[in-house]
């Protein structure tokens, strides 16, 4: 179900995505704060999970409360967490499944299960389609250096991709949701300087500047105090012919088209008229990247070292469009484009801003396979499994940690049951048939007496009906990534909250 | 306080005064209600406090000086003892909790003392005259020497420093980190510094021959960024992590030597290069009009010539402080060169001494020219943008200069992060000392039990009435195995008792097989008494001797006031 948030200003945000809800969400609790942190550093982190990262961390919370009423010491509950905290996460290694990342079906089924909850899902195909190939569009290999010293692996990556700055959502409120699209290049909404200017070009030659087109005082201050009538008139002129310097530097390069960070004179724009040069001025700094970064252009910054180099001749067609009520330039066809543009459509704003927010996450799932292809089975699966697998291992567990180390597994379950709750069917039956499935799974191996097996349990719940069914088969899966930061973030907070004994209100400001 | 005593104002105060046993009462009671706060985060299974300002913010923490730093503490007598806790913060490092607890029972007996009649003098020299026993105690029998310090002993001491804290669970991994950022900054230290250790009477441990080295923790740089699990947090060695990005996007994300053995030089600038202009208030005042065009061309070349000083001089980073003009970014991005701007100026000053290159304030030389000077240029093996998390931050590896290095942290929210850098903080101070001071004593409450019972032992041969005093003193260390043991949900009266009897025994004995029983402390899991040395949980001896130093110090000074005039506020003149 989604959330509808009212903000004091009356602005309205529907949205399913729980970072998003609890960013709106005002509470003044320390702890609970606390919790938002959470999601916030998983959204920043991953861009999905967000929901899981608070249900998990809250239960882990809730099922450590019955030890500290029963006297045991929190520093024994956090102890005992931890230990189940790295068992968990062998748990999951050994579940998780490669993937290739070209293998368009497996990725198409694992988007599928991350944006299946969330409000686009009537639209799963095209969004799909959209955040894969927005992903591989902006994804390309870093030049890596040939002697790198050792570092964590995690940070040593072969691939960048910054969706960030390169995939960039356009959301034009209009039209059907069925017409939204990923370009294969860059689009934005701006109109040319100049009505005589062409609205078409086909292969432009594209020129990129972050310098006004226009005459611009210096830095320092200066006076010109004119005593002759003449030295004014050639102080205009001066003016003039230093515009008509810039422009006749830049026409000697024959651009299609020129974009400019800042602003374009009128007489400039004559000029550019005159030379059947498409202008465009007031472009956004990013904005620009993206055109380089899809056309192949150089930004320049002055006009008299303008090179041949610095055009951009990637693009294959430029054409202005009225969408709605406003004219938008689209660069398309761009041979190898390593940024793009996604342009969305729908109903409201505010459906467009939801859109947007399932589609950052989609992409954020498809770039954290690209970094780690290892694959979990989704659909409270991997839970189960963890959950089942820790409550084995836990009876090996010495000491008073057992305890503690039990209740991780038992609190894995919240989201096969939160899942089965949500999908109306029963909580208690579901849950036991799965757990059993999973608790089946080990017994086979142990009888088959295979020695270091692990099984390899793929059973879920299918979050439409509410039946179980294997994920293997189902095609739902998770990213790696993603359920091991989820796990492991709410486990550490947990701990970290449990050790809290005394809440000190109205301490001093800082820095005072 | 309360109202004016009408006996004692027959000077025409404007305010109130107390004097005698109320202020003295008033004062112990307000020192153990700053201890009481910081109790229950003592030792390895000490609990955290949840810091709630005035706004709303929140801060979790274990650390005693953090705790009481962010308290508003009005009381004077308390203020002393929140200054004591940040005063062992700055000079050790760690035992910032210890330091407060034993001044307030410091405090308490010494109250005790002076209603049962003994005067506040006697008291004080008293506690200095045990100060003064348990010193030499410490040094004499129970500092270990570590002629040759091994990495086990620093891991312990690291380990033992952070149990209590919020990595305590991870502290396997955090004490290594802690242990290789020390080393890695290890450097000679000056004759100056030796004399300085020699002066605070650590010498005692190295012969002088041996070269001594130091290790400044300022070279260690702890950077965070939330995300990802504590466990992935990491130790550039050798290298530097700075807080900044690119300042454009067609800049290379990774910049290496071009051929082996040749470094990749790195520019740090504390200067704008942005289109150069004019101070304040000066005027150009030009009579031809075509000169304007002039200036606005210089004014864009001169910034312009400068970046192509710095690229000539072999900069293939360049870093500063200021800004960059978007007209610049061309250059650099043409050359291939990393430029960051907005850089942290202390970073900056870190990362030039850990690359030997020098922070350039300007490019003017003595004749009036500019020019660049290779010299300041650092070096290093590469540099590389990393993303992390939501951001992105500069990779530099190889540092060429005097070592340092950047520990990167990670974990769940902003609030753990802070604190896990508190705590290696700790972690890091303990481990420079072990390396500095080469002792260490046992921790876990070994060393107050061998005192206690030492002391007391000293007190029957003093015939004074100091006697008294010195029991006191001796009864007061307890009280730290008695809170460790009160975290832990132990029965503190047992084990201490039991502790103590170790002790005893192992003083009183001449046998050689119960001198270890010196070094025998508590085992908070299991609620026993074993040996802490063996069991690794070792502090260094500076730091147990500077907090009963501080201690004793603090409780002195308090117990000394026997009268407190509080002036009113003479209206609308003062504040």
């Amino acid at each position: 179900m989604l959330k509808m948030l009212l903000d004091p200003m009356g602005g309205i945000v529907i949205t399913n995505d729980g970072n998003c809800i609890l960013r709106e969400v005002d509470v003044s609790h320390p702890t609970a704060k606390s919790m938002i942190e959470l999601s916030r550093a998983q959204d920043e982190e991953v861009g999905d999970g967000t929901t899981s990262v608070i249900i998990l961390a809250g239960e882990m919370l809730i099922n450590a409360e019955p030890f500290v009423r029963n006297n045991v010491h929190p520093t024994v509950i956090v102890r005992g967490y931890n230990y189940a905290l790295q068992e968990a996460l062998s748990i999951c290694e050994k579940l998780a499944l490669v993937v290739d990342v070209n293998d368009s079906e497996r990725m198409k089924s694992l988007v599928q299960s991350c944006i299946g909850t969330k409000f686009s899902s009537r639209w799963n195909d095209i969004m799909i389609d959209m955040a894969l190939k927005a992903v591989l569009t902006v994804a390309r290999e870093i030049p890596t250096p040939s002697s790198l010293p050792p570092v964590n692996d995690a940070y040593s990556q072969k691939m960048e991709v910054d969706i960030k700055r390169y995939a960039k959502v356009e959301k034009i409120p209009g039209g059907e949701i069925s017409d939204c699209a990923v370009l294969s290049g860059v689009m934005f909404n701006k109109d040319v300087t100049h009505s005589k200017m062409r609205r078409r070009i086909e292969n432009p030659r594209i020129l990129l500047l972050d310098t006004p087109l226009e005459y611009k005082k210096g830095e320092s201050q200066t006076n010109v105090e004119i005593t002759d009538e003449e030295d004014w008139n050639t102080l205009l002129k001066m003016e003039e012919e230093y515009v008509e310097n810039m422009c006749m530097e830049i026409i000697a390069f024959k651009p299609d088209i020129v974009i400019t960070e800042k602003g374009v004179s009128d007489l400039a724009q004559h000029y550019f008229a005159k030379a059947n040069i498409t202008a465009f001025r007031r472009l956004r700094k990013t904005d620009n990247n993206r055109v380089a970064r899809a056309t192949g252009a150089t930004i320049v910054s002055r006009t008299d070292e303008i090179r041949e180099e610095d055009i951009g001749t990637g693009c294959g067609l430029f054409e202005m469009r009225k969408i709605g009520e406003e004219y938008f330039a689209f660069f398309e066809e761009c041979r190898d484009p390593k940024a793009c543009t996604i342009v969305l459509r729908g109903g409201s704003k505010d459906v467009l801003n939801e859109i947007e927010r399932n589609l950052t996450d989609a992409m954020q799932v498809v770039r954290n396979v690209v970094f780690d292809p290892r694959l979990l089975p989704g659909g409270g699966a991997t839970e189960m499994a963890v959950s089942v697998g820790l409550r084995k291992a836990g009876l090996k567990v010495e000491g008073i940690q057992q305890g503690p180390f039990l209740a991780v597994g038992e609190a894995m379950e919240v989201i096969p049951r939160t899942l089965a709750q949500n999908c109306g069917v029963s909580v208690i039956r579901t849950v036991t048939q799965l757990r059993a499935k999973h608790a089946a799974a080990y017994e086979e191996i142990e009888n088959s007496s295979a020695d270091g097996a692990f099984p390899k349990c793929n059973w879920g719940i299918d979050g439409t009906s509410g039946q179980l069914v294997d994920m293997e088969q189902f095609g739902v899966w998770e990213p790696f990534s993603v359920k091991i930061q989820t796990i492991k973030t709410a486990v550490e907070s947990a701990c970290m909250i449990l050790r809290i004994d005394d809440i000190v209100s109205g301490s001093k400001k800082k820095g005072y | 306080m309360s109202a004016p005593n009408p006996a004692s104002t027959g000077l025409f105060i404007n305010g109130q005064r107390e004097t005698g046993q109320d202020v003295r009462i008033g004062n112990v009671t307000a020192a153990i209600s700053v201890a009481n706060i910081v109790k229950s985060s003592l030792g390895p299974v000490g609990l955290d406090k949840m810091l709630v300002d005035d706004i709303g913010d929140v801060l979790i923490t274990n650390d005693g000086a953090t705790i009481l730093k962010s308290l508003e503490v009005e009381h004077p007598a308390a203020r002393v003892l929140v200054d004591l806790a940040n005063l062992q913060d700055q000079e050790v490092g760690d035992g910032t909790t210890s330091v407060v607890i034993i001044a307030s029972e410091l405090l308490r007996r010494g109250n005790d003392l002076v209603k049962n009649g003994i005067h506040p003098t006697t008291i004080i020299s008293g506690y200095r005259s045990a100060l003064k026993a348990a010193v030499a105690y410490i040094k004499k029998e129970m500092v270990v020497n570590v002629s040759e310090l091994n990495d086990d002993h620093l891991i312990q001491a690291a380990k033992t420093s952070m149990s209590s804290k919020i990595i305590g669970k991870e502290s396997d991994f955090f004490a290594k980190l802690a242990v290789d950022a020390v080393k890695s900054v290890k450097m000679n230290a000056t004759a100056a510094d030796v004399a300085g250790y020699e002066a605070m009477g650590q010498s005692s441990a190295s012969n002088d021959s041996k070269a001594r080295f130091k290790y400044p923790l300022s070279a260690i740089h702890i950077l965070k960024a939330h995300g990802k699990s504590s466990l992935e947090s990491h130790l550039i060695d050798g290298g530097f992590a700075i807080n900044a990005m690119r300042a454009a996007q067609g800049m290379p994300t990774f910049v290496e030597s071009p051929s082996a053995g040749e470094p990749v030089k790195i520019a740090m600038l504390d200067m704008n290069l942005q289109r150069h202009r004019m101070g304040m208030g000066v005027q150009v005042i030009v009579k031809d009009p075509a000169e304007i065009e002039n200036i606005k061309k210089r004014e864009m070349d001169i910034t312009k010539e400068r970046i192509r000083r710095i690229i000539d001089a072999g900069a293939r980073v360049v870093l500063t402080t200021k800004g960059v003009d978007d007209l610049c970014m061309k250059y650099f991005v043409e050359a291939g060169i990393i430029c960051a701007r907005r850089c942290n100026r202390e970073d900056l000053k870190r990362l030039a001494k850990a690359t030997g290159g020098r922070v350039v304030t300007t490019m003017a030389d003595m004749e009036g020219n500019e020019a660049f000077d290779a010299e300041c240029l650092g070096s290093c093996d590469s540099v590389r943008e990393v993303r992390i998390g939501d951001g992105e931050m500069l990779y530099v590896y190889g540092c060429k200069g005097h070592g340092a290095s950047t520990i990167v942290l990670r974990g769940a929210n902003e609030y753990m992060l802070d604190e896990m850098d508190r705590a290696l903080h700790d972690s890091l101070c303990v481990v420079k000392r072990m390396l500095e001071s080469n002792t260490l004593v046992p921790g876990g409450g070994a060393a107050e039990a061998a005192l206690s019972v030492y002391l007391d032992d000293y007190a029957h041969t003093i015939e004074s009435r100091e006697q008294l005093v010195i029991q006191e003193y001796a009864d007061a260390l307890l009280v730290i195995p008695k809170t460790l043991a009160v975290n832990a949900a132990k029965d503190a009266s047992e084990l201490v008792a039991k502790l103590r009897s170790v002790h005893a025994k192992g003083q009183h004995s001449s046998d050689e097989a119960d001198a270890e029983l010196k070094f025998m402390g508590l085992d908070l899991i299991e609620g026993t008494i074993r040996n802490n040395l063996d069991a690794g949980v070792v502090e260094p001896a500076i730091s147990k001797i500077k907090s009963l130093r501080f201690a004793t110090e603090a409780a002195i000074t308090i117990l000394r006031i026997d009268d407190r005039i509080t002036l009113n506020d003479s209206k609308g003149l003062a504040r």
